[in-house]
């Protein structure tokens, strides 16, 4: 019989030896992917929630990408090659989102990646795309730290910097005490910030303001604060279900008069089928519409309308627009990774969707362009003053 | 002089008074058996004596000692031990293990700082150095278990051929018998000031029975005190130096076996109206 | 004030309708049922089903409802609880956990994930009471609900089956040497139970307007506290609860606003099981009666490794994943490690002492934001944030569970899993300190010899080094006096404690020493990712972590790692399934649990 102290060390031995075999891997620096197959289909990985809290959003990403994947492959795709999706359910949970994104990095079919939904699940991954030189275009992640997470971090998510004082602005447009509920997860809260920065500059009052859970259901006690306050105008920076929660019950607590302004993340014909007649005459701001008369505009809607039955949202068209964005940053490479986000960083007049010809500034985001106001009225979306 | 002294002890459960002014004392030495009928509060009243229950009133002086209300780990420490009525073993460990777990009041070595368990904070010294020493595991530790572990054995044979053989074996697999011998056995490691039965040969067969009652002998001529609670009436006749006969939570009768036994209250509590045949 | 009340009032009776058949399966079965919120879910989904694709009115609506709802629970019970009766009661509640992440994902499957508005089949603001608009539909809720606990109070109390589900409930042994049919009560305490919470689902889901098949989670853990607070068994105490939780929470949300809601939940419910162990309406007896067998926790013996296969094993862990597997495989192996630490802190205090933790989260949080929150804010070194991690993860767990040691059996772990929800909902708004929910990033890489250590190997042979100190040092623990006094207060803690054992502060010491593990898992967790946020560290963690040591064999250290390799890796071994990913995880798991209650790594005893 072995002793035990001579397992041991001939086990630390043998770990030793391996520790020096994978010396190379040990060290930060990333051994070189395999070269890209310069034939067969061009990938792109997907990080996605599939299940869980978030899944609904997955499922739209999915309309609006399959949407593009049949323009660009019936069109004969890119560089003569079918564009296809490696899809990863992340539950937009870091614990997943970075092991699946340690899987793309070492898929060399992959030339770039899309997503995360949240930014903190994009961001805990981000250190492994940015070593793998992969591009992580996360088009929902409008957390201004997003980007700065290194070169290969790209976004069209409009960042809250641009958003939300766009947002105060049509909050004052509607009344004079404002009372602000904000979602408490990192987008709601670093947008109410900024907000709240450029409401104090421009001398906006606001009478309340307070968070709320974002998976909440019951937002009753936190509207009667601001009612006994005297708002007279409501600000509901939340995604489209909490906004509709909101909007309901502004009524149920007798806040029947107050106006209410919303930020375009809550943009979604669901806001309204969600939020039933509470919300008719409540305003938003967005980058996108489908009312927008722009042909390519036109185009899009009818295309999805005739597929899905439904009018595209915000997150159906940014899903539409990244992957359509992409195809073009491979058409315009050499076929790498990296030359992926060359393509991005010289391109000039990229063809987009929501922003026509447009180039990324320094910070990898784009300039988004002045948002349209609409207000709901009869149960739909119209321009303001239409 | 006197081990145990109850006074006035009272306890109710949802306004039934399970126990109702008991009160007694046992010396050095003597055996005293608690008998009643069933519901009458006698595991109560061991509950309350040991501290696994506290009294609504009344006090408990052990070794001249007031412990009314003190938790039964400390009163364990004290040297009072108790088994069970329906026999409570550790079922997952060994009958050795269950036997050494009785012994844990005697360990110094893989106690360290004992002392200071009483003070809330540095309580915490004392836990944590008991954690180390679990770790290293020093020679006076190892040493100390030796010791304990010699002593289990000892215990052990006081019951012969019934636990020596199963002295590896998952309490959990032992006889109903058994697992009560393995009780009293660490009831008794200790080597307790008092010891407590509640109902030790219950649901014993008669061999079983005139067994322990020839342990207990054995352990009365010792010289050990013991607090009995049983029903068998034969065993407690032959044991008892007195006999408390408990009623609705009050003492009814007391005195030697043989004076008890003939007094027409008990006799009515036993047995209702009717005149009794009493076996001699 | 009073618009704030009856908020509450309104609010709170959806949980009480719910709380309601928790109580009564609690009472019954003696199982506290995870599943009960799906059951809700699914009320609402087939609910909006019935009425919107099939446009039936509001009577058949219920009706049909009750139908789906009452044959779920009957699958419930006789799929996932009743073949662990003789299982240990943590089993069975695990099993009802596997279920719901069925259910959950199931219904996403058929109904689809995205949220949608329940019709309002009753008005909602027809009605109002000082300047609150409120209406036919809340009133009904709150009707039906104290209607509900009087018809229920009544079948109980008045029919033949409902003294049947009481008999049971007072004494399962007894019930049964009486000819009570022990199986036909509970399946029909189960049927009864899910009724109620199909009625719960489309009353409720009329309530929020808006329901999802996930809408389950989020009422689900406020009635679960709301049960408990009322005392679980009771139902006045359910719908007292319900109703006094929605209340409370009215004006705790309306004083340190809405997202203090979870915070305050679980802080209520903590205090009033310090002060009033059984809840408000729970009878307690004042000692755990005395068992007729004794006390047998799972009866089971761990398979034991011979040093040279454990070395072995220990070899391969560090040589296979260097030479023979990609980055994608290691970085899971890198959180397998960080699993298998978590499920050892729980091997000592749940399968070591007994005291089964759904909590274990918290440690784990309050280590990986101390060492997060050392490293980036004051630039303290990573090692020596590692033990400063662990301690003060250790002394903020025995202070939170502490006062809970006058609780027993099922209320012990109910007090975990308040403690692990209360960390969470704090690292939430406790912003000054933890950021909030935009939680700490750039959390910097440990450095070791000079390099950072940030490569997913590096970081692999970084953590796997220290589970293997972490495992020396429990089997250690388990093999030494302390370990065994441990043992006997799981088996027996009246027992051990007339044995001269001070239950108390070992109880306390195995939580100390399982949180300190527990939090050098949370600092490394920390490191691993470079960013943490309060949401990371959900009841899902916990769950995860004690269905790992469970599968393991809740007594086996070795047991721990390998349940953390299955119940890690099987979810990525299933990334292929997409969609169904899940469900599928969730089926196996409900598999693991019910043909291997024991754990991979225990063995029936004879
Ligand atoms: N923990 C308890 N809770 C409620 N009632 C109890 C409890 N323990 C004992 N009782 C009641 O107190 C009375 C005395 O019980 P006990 O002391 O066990 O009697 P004995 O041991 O003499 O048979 C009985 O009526 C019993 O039902
Ligand atoms: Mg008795």
């Amino acid at each position: 019989m072995i002793s035990r102290r001579g397992l041991f060390t001939a086990a630390a031995g043998v770990g030793a030896t391996a520790v020096l075999a994978s010396c190379g891997r040990l060290s930060g620096e990333q051994t070189a992917a395999a070269p890209a197959p310069a034939a067969g289909p061009i990938f792109f990985g997907v990080s996605a929630p599939l299940s869980g809290a978030s899944a609904e959003y997955g499922k739209i990403w999915r309309t609006g990408f399959d949407l593009a994947l049949d323009e660009i492959n019936g069109a004969g795709g890119v560089k003569g090659r079918k564009i296809e999706l490696l899809w990863e359910d992340t539950q937009s949970d870091q614990k997943q989102s970075v092991p699946v994104a340690q899987k793309f990095a070492g898929d060399s079919r992959i030339l770039a990646e899309l997503g995360d939904f949240a930014s903190p699940a994009s961001m805990a991954a981000s250190p492994v795309y940015e070593k793998a030189h992969l591009v992580q275009f996360g088009f929902t992640n409008s957390h201004p730290d997003f980007t700065k997470g290194g070169e290969y971090m790209w976004s069209t998510s409009t960042t809250q910097q641009d958003h939300a004082p766009e947002l105060a602005d049509l909050a004052k447009s509607l009344g004079t005490k404002q009372a602000v509920y904000y979602i408490n997860t990192d987008w709601g809260k670093t947008t109410w910030k900024l907000y709240e920065e450029h409401a104090k500059k421009s001398g906006y009052e606001i009478v309340h303001s307070e968070a709320v859970q974002a998976d909440g259901s019951d937002f009753r006690p936190s509207l009667i604060n601001g009612r006994d306050k005297g708002a007279d105008v409501l600000v509901f920076i939340a995604y489209y279900q909490a906004a509709a929660l909101l909007t309901q019950q502004a009524k149920n607590v007798g806040l029947a008069q107050a106006k209410i302004a919303l930020p375009s993340s809550a943009y979604s014909p669901q806001y309204v089928a969600l939020g039933g007649e509470a919300t008719e005459g409540a305003q938003l701001i967005v980058r996108f519409h489908p009312g927008d008369p722009r042909p390519q505009v036109r185009e899009f809607v009818d295309k999805y309308q005739k597929r899905y039955g439904k009018q595209p949202d915000d997150f159906g068209a940014g899903a539409y627009d990244a992957l359509k964005i992409l195809a073009w940053a491979v058409e315009h490479s050499d076929g790498t990774r990296e030359g992926v986000r060359k393509a991005l960083l010289e391109g000039k007049e990229i063809p987009s969707l929501l922003y026509g010809p447009f180039s990324f500034r320094e910070d990898r985001r784009v300039t988004t362009p002045k948002s349209t106001r609409l207000v709901v009225k009869g149960g739909a979306f119209t321009l303001v003053g239409a | 002089m006197t081990v145990l002294e109850v006074q006035g002890l009272r306890r109710s459960f949802a306004g039934l008074r399970a126990v109702d002014g008991v009160s007694f004392g046992i010396d050095q030495g003597e055996v005293v058996s608690v008998i009643g009928p069933n519901g009458s509060g006698k595991t109560t009243a061991l509950n309350l004596v040991s501290g696994v229950l506290r009294p609504d009133e009344g006090r408990v002086l052990f070794q001249g000692r007031d412990v009314t209300g003190l938790r039964p780990e400390r009163l364990a420490e004290a040297g009072l031990s108790r088994t069970f009525q329906n026999g409570r073993v550790f079922g997952n460990l060994s009958v050795a293990e269950n036997v050494l777990i009785g012994l844990t009041p005697t360990l110094r070595a893989a106690r360290p700082l004992a002392r200071w368990r009483d003070i809330p904070v540095l309580r915490w010294l004392s836990l944590l150095a008991e954690t180390a020493v679990a770790l290293v595991d020093p020679p006076s530790v190892r040493r100390e278990l030796a010791e304990r572990e010699a002593e289990v054995e000892s215990q052990l044979d006081r019951f012969g051929d019934r636990l020596r053989p199963r002295a590896e074996a998952a309490a959990h697999t032992l006889s109903y018998a058994n697992r009560r011998r393995t009780e009293i056995a660490r009831a008794l490691a200790s080597g307790p000031a008092l010891l407590v039965l509640d109902e030790p040969t219950a649901g014993m067969n008669p061999v079983e029975t005139a067994e322990v009652l020839e342990q207990l002998l054995a352990l009365k001529a010792a010289g050990q005190t013991i607090l009995l609670v049983e029903h068998k009436i034969d065993l407690v006749m032959r044991l008892s130096d007195r006999v408390l006969v408990l009623d609705a939570g009050t003492v009814i009768a007391s005195g030697p076996p043989d004076e008890v036994r003939n007094d027409p209250r008990v006799i009515e509590a036993y047995l209702g109206k009717r005149r009794p045949a009493v076996r001699p | 004030m009073l618009d704030t009340a009856l908020a509450g009032l309104v609010n709170g009776s959806s949980y009480a309708l719910l709380a309601l058949g928790l109580s009564l399966i609690f009472g019954v079965a003696n199982v506290i049922n995870f599943a009960h919120a799906s059951v809700f879910a699914v009320g609402a989904m087939s609910g909006w089903w019935f009425s919107v694709d099939l446009g039936w009115p509001l009577w058949t609506v219920l009706l049909g409802v009750m139908a789906v709802t009452g044959l779920l629970g009957l699958v419930i019970n006789l799929v996932a609880v009743t073949p662990l009766a003789k299982a240990p009661p943590i089993a069975a509640l695990l099993s009802t956990f596997a279920v719901s992440v069925v259910v959950d994902n199931g219904a996403q499957l058929v109904f689809g994930p995205e949220t949608r508005r329940f019709p309002a089949l009753l008005a909602t603001d027809n009605l109002g009471l000082g300047g609150l608009r409120f209406g036919t539909l809340d009133v009904t809720i709150l009707a039906v609900a104290i209607g509900l606990m009087l018809v229920l109070g009544w079948f109980l109390r008045a029919t033949r089956y409902g003294r049947a589900i009481r008999a049971v409930a007072q004494d399962r042994d007894a019930a049964a040497q009486m000819g009570i049919p022990l199986a036909r009560v509970q399946n029909l305490a189960f049927v009864v139970a899910s009724v109620l919470g199909g009625v719960a689902g489309v009353l409720g889901g009329m309530y929020l307007n808006n329901i999802s098949p996930t809408v389950g989670s989020t009422v689900g853990m406020s009635a679960f506290a709301a049960a408990t607070l009322g005392g679980l068994g009771s139902l006045p105490g359910a719908v007292a609860g319900g109703l006094l939780l929605g209340v409370v929470e009215a004006f705790g949300v309306s004083w340190w606003g809405g997202n203090a809601r979870t915070l305050i939940t679980f802080a209520v419910l903590l205090l009033v099981l310090w002060v009033r162990p059984s809840g408000l309406f729970g009878k307690r007896s004042p000692l755990a009666a005395e068992p007729m067998t004794g006390t047998f926790f799972g009866a089971a013996r761990t398979v034991r490794l011979r040093p040279w296969q454990v070395a072995v094993a220990a070899v391969a862990a560090y040589v296979v994943p260097a030479v023979a597997l990609d980055d994608y495989t290691v970085q899971i192996g890198v959180q397998v490690v960080v699993y298998a630490i978590l499920a050892l802190s729980l091997t000592l205090v749940s399968g070591q002492a007994g005291q089964i933790s759904l909590g274990q989260a918290a440690p784990l949080a309050i280590g990986a934001y101390t060492s997060a929150l050392l490293t980036t804010g004051t630039g303290l070194d990573f090692w020596l944030s590692l033990p400063i991690s662990g301690l003060v993860a250790a002394v903020l767990s025995v202070a939170l569970v502490s006062p809970s040691w006058r609780l027993r059996g099922h209320y012990v772990s109910i007090a975990t899993l308040a403690t692990g929800l209360l960390v969470a909902a704090a690292a939430v708004n406790f912003d000054w300190l933890t950021n909030g929910p935009s939680g700490v990033s750039a959390i910097p890489p440990p450095t070791l010899f000079g390099a950072p250590v940030s490569a997913p190997l590096a970081v692999y042979f970084l953590d796997l080094t220290i589970l293997l100190v972490v495992l020396l040092l429990v089997v250690r623990l388990r093999r030494s006096t302390l370990g065994r006094i441990w043992s006997a207060i799981r088996e027996d803690e009246v027992a051990a404690r007339s044995s001269g054992i001070a239950a108390a502060e070992y109880k306390s010491l195995a939580f100390g020493i399982g949180g300190f593990v527990a939090g050098i898992g949370g600092a490394l967790f920390a490191q691993q990712y470079g960013y943490i946020d309060p949401s990371v560290f959900g009841i899902s963690v916990s769950l995860l972590a004690l269905t790992i040591v469970v599968l393991g064999g809740l007594n086996s250290p070795l047991g721990a790692v390998v349940g953390a390799i299955v119940l890690v890796g099987l979810p990525e071994a299933l990334r292929m399934l997409e969609e169904t990913r899940m469900l599928t995880y969730g089926l196996l798991l409900l598999a693991v649990v019910l043909f291997r209650p024991q754990g991979l790594m225990g063995k029936v005893a004879r």
